[in-house]
């Protein structure tokens, strides 16, 4: 199986390509109706995708997940680990590398004595599609306690997410050792992900979170014109002024881990920031389209920014420094002032939308699954979001939960597993 | 005990054609489960008769003192007792089980009273539910003596109980006003040792490594209870429990629950 997973990797992602633009029409016939259906469809004929074989390498500098474009329905699980000791943690870490390898490239599962619990949740069948599954893994700060041996080896700047002014944080919906980000073509491949995962770690992990979200399709895009944005929750189009994620010498600057102060282990690995932001929706959608406009610096329907015809158009706000057309405190000017100085604060967004109930007040229980990827947490995610606060998007949002993780470096071949190089700078625990 | 022994004879019968494990072997444990039960169940009337005595006389301290000790013997004998479901639904439902919880006519049993007793700390008003739970414990005990064990779910109970560990007693939901969690997450985990007991020599002529990993696990569990026993031989609060050793039981009791899931499927049995 990893002996294919490699050789098939480049292939598979160069068709991934290929198929990017087909995909987007291969999800609105997925999602819309039958236009292409030879006979009428049946009530109970299940949505069609062609996409259930796109595939992503597991091996690579990098993990994938980051920098990958962003699927229909992503997922993030935070745990505890359960683990007593190194050999415990390495088992973990072995384990969800075998795992993941399975999971993202697809195969059949294998059949055991109907006597015996099934060794797959059976909810994809008897052939896993990868369905263009990645799985990132990252470790929160406690992870670097006294545990594993792992405190001097910390990412520098990992620390334990504290609570922002306008953040209303709920204990249980925070923090965690273990993050899995799962993002796919659909949440069910996901969740057979995080399935198999439970069902295989039940000694090791503990789920303490979990938030999924998901991605509207946008309509194919029209010749000569730039791709747009998808939509958040508030109507707004989400991550316009995203770095270009497919440069990979912006990619080393804003988002990997280079050589310099950080241990050499984390090197090619990543800062990730996951926010669960609550939208006030009922309130937001009571609000003037002027003053919703005003407040996040955007025009709603194009996505244009105040001054500028389309969403690319790049604010001039030395042209406006009393902040006549774009408020000074609006969403987009504190989050990216466009200023030399500003520049190393770019981050990477990868953000989805969720929806999860109802509040007891009777208003919806949704927003943004927010996760954000950068090589300095400090400079990247706690600067911006320390420009953001007191802005007046806040009355109209709630952070209530996420955490600091850093996701680890990319496994560098067939006998590297996710996680090797930070085992290999544990210091050897005392035994007592 | 010759009447139970056919009985599971011809239950096992159709098993015989093919199987890992000789089926005639596993009368004997089975029969020998039955035993195990029956003393549990009788000792589960004994003590509900002098826990609703004191409910009844007004006696809100014995009361609480009894309540733990009492329904202890009920979560042993799980998988077996929940094959009534009609009586263990009015015996040990929890208030999230019915929609208008406390307030519901059909939330009756040891968690009803567990209500009343350490949430409203009164035994006004309770002696009608005080004489259904000892009506419904003796039902139970006659019905359980008439009863012909089905193999699996004896075999299957062992897991059923860890299920039952993993759901509800590490959350503390099971005893939500009274925080005795604890006796009853031993009561589960001693049953579930026991039936692994009973099955001890088939399992371990098929997978030693199996067998040591599973009484590892059990070890684990109970050293960390014990942590929590007091001098009385109760167990502390389930508040007094630390959250790291709340966490710390969720990995052997999950493991516990997915390699007990497999006993039936090693036994041959459906």
């Amino acid at each position: 199986m990893t002996d294919r997973d490699t050789r098939n990797a480049p292939q598979s992602q160069e068709r991934r390509r290929l198929l990017a633009g087909l995909g987007v029409a291969g999800v609105a016939m997925a999602t819309g109706n039958a236009l292409a259906a030879p006979s009428p469809a049946k009530v109970t004929e299940a949505p069609h995708s062609d996409r259930t074989q796109e595939r992503n390498a597991w091996i690579g500098e990098h993990q994938p997940g980051v920098v990958t474009p962003r699927p229909t329905a992503g997922m993030f699980v935070s745990f505890d680990v359960l683990a007593q000791d190194q050999q415990d943690l390495e088992r973990l870490f072995r384990t969800l590398d075998q795992r993941i390898r399975f999971l993202m490239t697809g195969g059949p599962v294998p059949q055991v004595d109907p006597k015996l619990p099934p060794v797959d949740s059976g909810i994809l069948g008897p052939v896993v599609t990868p369905d263009n599954l990645t799985i990132t893994v990252s470790v929160g700060e406690s992870l670097f306690d006294e545990r594993f041996g792992l405190s001097s080896a910390k990412p520098k700047r990992l620390s334990r997410m504290l609570g922002f002014p306008n953040d209303a944080l709920e204990a249980e919906r925070c923090h965690g050792d273990l993050g899995l980000q799962f993002c796919s073509n659909a949440p069910d491949t996901n969740i057979h992900a995080l399935r198999d995962i439970i069902k295989n770690l039940p000694d090791l992990l503990y789920v303490r979170w979990k938030q999924e979200g998901s991605v509207p399709p946008q309509a194919p895009r029209k010749a000569a014109e730039p791709e747009q944005s998808a939509r958040n929750f508030l109507g707004f189009r989400d991550g316009s002024a995203n770095p270009d994620s497919s440069d990979a010498a912006l990619m080393n600057q804003l988002v990997w881990v280079q050589r310099g102060d950080e241990p050499a282990w984390a090197i090619d690995g990543t800062y990730q920031v996951v926010r669960i932001i609550r939208n006030l929706v009922e309130r937001w959608d009571r609000t003037p389209l002027q003053e919703q406009e005003s407040i996040f610096g955007r025009k709603k329907a194009s996505g244009a920014p105040m001054d500028g015809q389309r969403e690319t158009d790049v604010p001039n706000y030395a042209k406006d420094p009393e902040g006549k057309l774009t408020r000074l405190d609006a969403h987009i000017r504190l989050a990216n002032p466009r200023t030399a100085a500003s520049q190393p604060n770019l981050i990477l967004r990868r953000p989805f939308n969720y929806s999860s109930g109802v509040n007891k007040n009777g208003q919806l229980d949704m927003g943004l699954l927010f996760i954000c990827y950068q090589a300095d947490l400090e400079k990247g995610f706690i600067t911006v979001q320390n420009r953001l606060n007191g802005e007046p998007l806040e009355e109209y949002i709630k952070p209530v939960g996420g955490g600091y993780f850093f996701a680890l470096p990319g496994v560098k071949n067939d006998h590297d597993f996710i996680g090797r190089s930070l085992l290999d700078a544990a210091k050897p625990i005392k035994t007592a | 005990m010759n009447k139970t022994r056919l009985a599971l004879l011809l239950t096992l019968a159709p098993l015989l054609a093919n199987a890992a494990v000789d089926p005639l072997t596993l009368v004997q444990p089975v029969s020998d489960y039955k035993i195990y039960v029956t003393e549990k169940v009788d000792q589960l009337v004994s003590d509900t008769e002098q826990f609703t005595n004191a409910v009844k006389k007004g006696d809100l301290a014995r009361a609480k003192a009894l309540y733990a000790t009492t329904r202890v013997n009920y979560e042993a004998v799980e998988p077996i007792a929940e094959l009534f479901s009609d009586l263990d639904a009015a015996i040990d439902s929890r208030v999230d089980d019915h929609e208008k919880g406390v307030e519901a006519d059909d939330f009756t049993g040891f968690h009803r009273l567990e209500y009343a007793l350490f949430d409203k700390n009164t035994t006004d008003g309770q002696g009608p539910i005080a004489d259904k739970l000892i009506a419904d414990v003796k039902d139970l005990q006659g019905r359980i003596a008439t009863l012909t064990f089905p193999p699996e779910k004896v075999v299957g109970g062992a897991a059923a109980l860890l299920e039952e560990v993993a759901a509800t007693k590490v959350s503390g939901e099971e005893d939500r006003y009274s925080h005795t969690d604890l006796y009853d997450f031993q009561g589960n985990i001693d049953g579930a040792q026991k039936i692994f007991e009973l099955f001890r020599t088939h399992l371990e002529s098929q997978d030693k490594a199996f067998v040591a990993k599973v009484d590892k696990n059990f070890a684990t569990v109970n050293t960390l209870l014990a942590k929590y026993k007091t001098k009385d031989g109760g167990f502390q609060s389930y508040d007094k429990v630390a959250e790291r050793d709340r966490k710390a039981m969720v990995g052997p009791v999950n493991t516990l629950a997915e390699d007990l899931s497999t006993l039936r499927g090693k036994l041959g049995l459906n």
